[in-house]
């Protein structure tokens, strides 16, 4: 919504719920991250801090540069494969079962139970026994990542398929519809946006703990290298390893959001 | 004795609450409607007129009694007896064309009829421009056209409306129940029109079902006589009918009664 602003009236800075004008937004964003930078780079250069343990932005750049150069794109293939298999897998499995549980109150009676009591382990506390089953192959790294958020996207799917407003689902009864054709005529079609949304904040987990993975147990990856590279004291490799992680974060979450645009344009006309 | 389409006889409705309590909502009902009328069920909020249109619907069982459809038991909810909720119902991930035609994809109605049956009715609703329009996009009025098309070209024996046009404006509404006179004397649809909008109900029905709450009873079945037997097609000429006043005062009066329970 954009507001006019009327002649005679000083706009205030902090307005409640008053949005900002394109040029106000543009300069905000820009201008938190020039801060950010130009402390990090008067920090090191007028040497407030220990140059080995937070080296310099032209060093981190350096050091990505290196590091690609050597090789370095093969762990984060290895990386972005694991978690886009686990992830995969996890929603193979979360998708059919979050759905039927929401659909069907006998299968989330069976389910619920077992599910909501798997949620608050957490996944970590696995590795070691995954680690004894499985060995040291791809295969504990998998299911760390599976069992990280399989029972949350399936407890978030079961919820939004429970939230499709009765009525709905009634209005289909009456036109005929059986079950099946209620669940994958009318409630699959309804909660499927918000299927999407849940993977999407889903993906974000499965990173945290594929870089868990990577620095307890494995040896290539982008946490490997993280960890050998604290070995020989490269912090610049150290932060580059951040990075990169953070632009696949993002490239995916954009994935996510045209995804969404493409696949559901209804929700995208309405404004 | 005359056929009746629906028969309704001796239904009564008894919620379960929490702590072992119930509520019974409906008492020992008994009503029939007639193959192409419109019977409106009008009555004080609580009085069950929600609950028995459900029943009607088969979404919710009766605790006694019996519903009958052409003779036949109801059990469970099925096409021929289609419902419209106040609220909004469109699928909104489908255009309006194919909103229309859902019922009859998953009755099996081929492609071809389906399209042309839509388009039948969209027109008839008034939304021929809109048929490739996602609903999202159109108004509260429009969005319960749609679902009254998609219902109608269902085919149901007998359309059931729990105060379909609860949520629309004044002038929407009277649009709208013109509309349904239209549609029922364009389709001879017989309906079931449940209100507590006193000149709704007038204008719409062949027979009132008037009920008291608490428990939901039949208190007078109402046949307002004065309408010609051709059915009025607009608001303003209702109005100026000899004998509008007279039920419309009544029915108020009834009104009044129950709120003083
Ligand atoms: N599922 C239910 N469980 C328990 N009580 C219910 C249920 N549905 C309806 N009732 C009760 O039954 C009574 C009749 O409700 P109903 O919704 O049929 O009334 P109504 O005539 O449609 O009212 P309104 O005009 O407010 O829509 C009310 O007292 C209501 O609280
Ligand atoms: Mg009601």
């Amino acid at each position: 919504m954009r507001q006019k602003i009327s002649t005679g009236r000083k706009p205030k800075f902090l307005q409640v719920r008053v949005s900002v004008p394109r040029r106000q937004m543009l300069i905000s964003a820009i201008g938190v991250w020039v801060v950010f930078f130009g402390i990090w780079i008067l920090a090191t250069s007028l040497h407030w801090v220990n140059p080995l343990l937070v080296p310099a932005p032209g060093d981190v750049l350096g050091a990505t540069v290196r590091l690609f150069a050597n090789g370095f794109g093969s762990d984060v293939l290895i990386s972005m494969m694991r978690v886009l298999v686990s992830f995969t897998l996890a929603c193979l499995v979360a998708i059919p079962l979050g759905v039927a549980m929401g659909a069907f109150p006998a299968v989330d009676a069976i389910l619920a139970p077992f599910v909501s009591a798997w949620r608050y382990l957490p996944a970590p506390s696995f590795i070691p026994i995954l680690l004894m089953w499985f060995g040291t192959g791809e295969a504990p790294k998998l299911a760390l990542l599976f069992l990280g958020v399989i029972f949350f996207l399936i407890t978030l799917i079961a919820d939004h398929t429970k939230e499709i407003r009765k009525e709905l689902i009634e209005t289909a009864l009456t036109l005929g519809a059986g079950r099946w054709a209620t669940v994958f005529g009318v409630m699959l079609p309804a909660v499927a946006p918000n299927i999407l949304t849940a993977m999407r904040q889903m993906l974000a987990v499965v990173w945290t703990y594929l870089v868990i993975a990577e620095i307890v147990a494995s040896t290539t990856g982008i946490g490997a290298m993280m960890m050998r590279a604290r070995r020989f004291l490269h912090t610049d490799e150290i932060l580059s390893g951040i990075i990169v992680i953070g632009v696949m974060g993002l490239i995916f979450d954009k994935v996510f959001a045209i995804l969404h645009r493409r696949l559901f344009p209804y929700l995208q006309e309405v404004r | 004795m005359s056929q009746h389409l629906l028969q309704i006889n001796n239904v009564s409705k008894t919620f379960a609450l929490s702590k072992g309590r119930s509520l019974t909502a409906v008492d020992d009902v008994s009503f029939a409607v007639e193959k192409g009328s419109i019977c409106v069920l009008l009555g004080p909020s609580g009085s069950g007129k929600s609950t028995i249109l459900r029943m009607i619907a088969g979404l919710e069982a009766q605790s006694s009694g019996t519903i009958a459809l052409k003779g036949a038991q109801i059990d469970g909810p099925a096409r021929e007896r289609g419902m419209v909720f106040q609220a909004y119902t469109s699928f909104d991930w489908m255009s309006v064309g194919k909103n229309v035609e859902f019922g009859m994809k998953i009755n099996g109605v081929p492609a071809k009829e389906r399209r042309e049956r839509a388009a039948h009715f969209i027109g008839l609703v008034g939304l021929s421009k809109f048929i490739d329009t996602y609903p999202s996009q159109l108004s509260g009025g429009m969005r319960q056209r749609v679902a009254i098309a998609r219902t109608l070209a269902n085919a149901p024996e007998v359309l059931l409306m729990d105060e379909p046009f609860g949520a629309l404006d004044a002038e929407t509404r009277w649009q709208m129940q013109e509309l349904m006179i239209e549609v029922a004397e364009a389709s001879g649809t017989t309906m079931i029109i449940v209100t507590h909008d006193i000149e709704e109900a007038i204008f719409l029905a062949d027979k009132i079902v008037f009920l008291s709450s608490h428990p939901g009873r039949i208190k007078e079945e109402i046949i307002p006589e004065f309408k010609p037997a051709k059915r009025i097609r607009n608001k303003e000429e209702l109005l100026e009918c000899p004998g509008y006043i007279d039920i419309e005062r009544k029915i108020m009066r009834m009104m009044r009664e129950e709120g003083q329970h």
